[in-house]
């Protein structure tokens, strides 16, 4: 029964975007986390591709297009990065994958708890990359948990702004 | 069968696309002699070509946001904010005069180094060529410290090269692509370079930590490292020649892993955060460049001018202190004149004979009475108000 009500919710709710959003907002979105850092001097306390992975999760309430999104931007920033390919690619996989999961099973219309969903899904992608870089790997990583939460909470600021803005490019019928 | 699969398919999904990129990391990774994991220095193929993927679909907008950010800058700083140009203007000419005739006064001591060395068999490589690129991107990641220039193999780039600005070395060349480079910048934690104390003469590895400062790691205690200390390049690395600047020693903290270490803590002398034009040394020789050869000469010509000039100022100080002889006190000790070069002390307090002695010559009262007959007295009266 509580499956029914899931799906129910979830046909009811799933909501549908042009083409260039779904082919634009994730490519904005790595390019601006690849060009901004440079402009802020260090103080880049955000995540973009994660913001814009969990929000497409959320709202499309599909665990795999969550996790096939997730996967691909953490794939593309580990690729413009040093570091190995797949690390970042786990954690948003993961990321992208409950956030959908969570979008079948409550009310994300609400604005404050797409808000607070992110900033967990922000926290669990630093765990899941900190772990996956020293414990799965053995590769020696220096991280600060204060940093990690600031980026958590620059990923909510932006989200407030941008939510609602990607909201707006939904189609209705 | 099928109903478990369409159960359990999201979860199924996951596993799949987990695997793949737990066997795909394993792919990267080596683990070393010492029992610690590193990563494989050199990309493997397919690795490669996923970061030339990236590179291709990020550089384009990045080169177009760039673009845009220095056309605006371009316009406010070439054609509106142009106040105190002429000072400024002036000020560096002024700079420029300076710093030739240092180099001109520092060329001697490069030459005789350069001879030295020729003697010693030792081989000192000068930055010979450098090619500008500006920074367009970053990795997006504060824990990959590595950013993206406009240069690549196009230009001749190769791994490993050193990259600089005027202030210090930045890094090194990591990835090259056709139009793109990828360089690891000295503050990351993976980077290192060789480094010396420049007046402690102590050497060490340059690294970054954490939070993108550089530290020289693994030194002995030394109470002699003081902050301040100037930090070059040791030059042993085959990255960066020898001598560049690196920084400047801010403090001194002890190794949390092993006692009796320390590690130095460098403020860099390069801007880190805000490059914006960077120098790649596409080639270094053991001679100076043509260009340097030229500057060098420049400031030899120019030396010699103004040590023409300093020469002409100092005879023309000299005939001046010839025409003011009451600037010289005879009263005063010779080592205590005025001009004592100029003028010999022993002509100082020496009176000049006459040609024609008469009178009115010092010492004449002693001198006997002229003779009736010297025309040179005759209708003018010794003492006239004695005159009847």
């Amino acid at each position: 029964m509580a499956v029914l009500g899931a799906d129910y919710r979830r046909d009811m709710g799933i909501r549908h975007y042009p083409l260039l959003v779904y082919a634009l907002t994730p490519l904005v979105a790595l390019v601006l986390q690849a060009w901004l850092p440079r402009l802020l001097l260090g103080y880049a306390w955000f995540d973009l591709p994660l913001v814009v992975t969990v929000y497409f999760a959320l709202v499309r309430r599909d665990p795999i297009q969550g996790m096939l999104m997730g996967s691909s931007m953490g794939l593309f920033e580990d690729a413009l990065t040093h570091h190995a390919i797949g690390v970042n690619g786990i954690a948003k996989t993961v990321a992208g994958f409950l956030a959908g999961s969570v979008g079948m099973r409550i009310d994300v219309e609400n604005h404050a708890i797409r808000l607070m969903l992110l900033f967990l899904f922000s926290l669990l992608s630093s765990v899941l990359y900190v772990f996956v870089y020293r414990v799965l790997l053995g590769l020696e990583l220096d991280w600060k948990w204060l940093v990690e939460l600031m980026k958590a909470v620059g990923n909510t600021a932006i989200a407030a702004a941008l939510f609602p803005l990607l909201d707006r490019t939904q189609i209705r019928d | 069968m099928e109903s478990f699969f369409l159960r359990y398919r999201n979860l199924l999904v996951l596993l799949a696309i987990l695997l793949a990129q737990i066997i795909g990391l394993a792919v990267q990774v080596r683990r070393a002699d010492n029992g610690r994991s590193t990563l494989d220095p050199g990309d493997a193929a397919g690795v490669r070509l996923i970061r030339l993927w990236a590179d291709a679909v990020v550089t384009p907008p990045e080169k177009f946001f760039h673009g845009t950010k220095l056309g605006a800058e371009s316009l406010w700083q070439d054609y509106l904010d142009l106040r105190n140009v002429r000072q400024q203007n002036k000020d560096l000419q002024k700079t420029i005069d300076r710093l030739c005739l240092e180099q001109a006064a520092l060329l001697e001591d490069a030459k005789q180094g350069t001879r030295l060395q020729a003697l010693m068999d030792f081989q000192q490589k000068y930055i010979y060529k450098t090619l500008a690129a500006q920074v367009i991107g970053s990795s997006g990641s504060d824990s990959s410290r590595v950013f993206y220039i406009d240069k690549g193999k196009n230009y001749g780039l190769e791994s490993d090269m050193a990259i600089i600005t005027a202030d210090g070395i930045v890094g090194k060349v990591r990835e090259v692509y056709p139009r793109t480079a990828q360089v690891l910048a000295i503050n990351d934690q993976t980077s290192g370079a060789g480094v010396i104390l420049e007046s402690t003469r102590i050497r060490g590895i340059l690294r970054g930590n954490a939070d993108g400062r550089l530290q020289i790691v693994g030194i002995l205690a030394d109470q002699r490292i003081q902050p301040g200390e100037k930090v070059l390049t040791a030059g042993g690395d085959q990255i960066f020649p020898r001598g560049l600047p690196v920084g400047v020693v801010e403090k001194v903290v002890p190794d949390p892993e092993r006692d009796s270490f320390i590690d130095v803590v460098v403020k860099p002398a390069a801007h880190l955060d805000r490059l914006d034009e960077v120098l790649v040394i596409t080639s270094t020789e053991e001679r100076f460049s043509n260009e340097q050869q030229q500057d060098m000469a420049t400031s030899e010509a120019l030396k010699g001018a103004e040590a023409a000039a300093a020469k002409e100022q100092q005879k023309a100080s000299e005939t001046m202190a010839e025409r003011l002889p009451g600037l010289a006190d005879p009263n005063a000790p010779a080592d205590q004149q005025p001009y004592k070069a100029v003028t010999p002390p022993a002509t100082v307090g020496a009176t000049p004979q006459p040609l024609h002695p008469d009178r009115f010559t010092p010492g004449a009262t002693s001198s006997p009475s002229p003779e009736p007959g010297n025309g040179t007295s005759a209708g003018k009266p010794e003492h006239p108000g004695r005159n009847p």
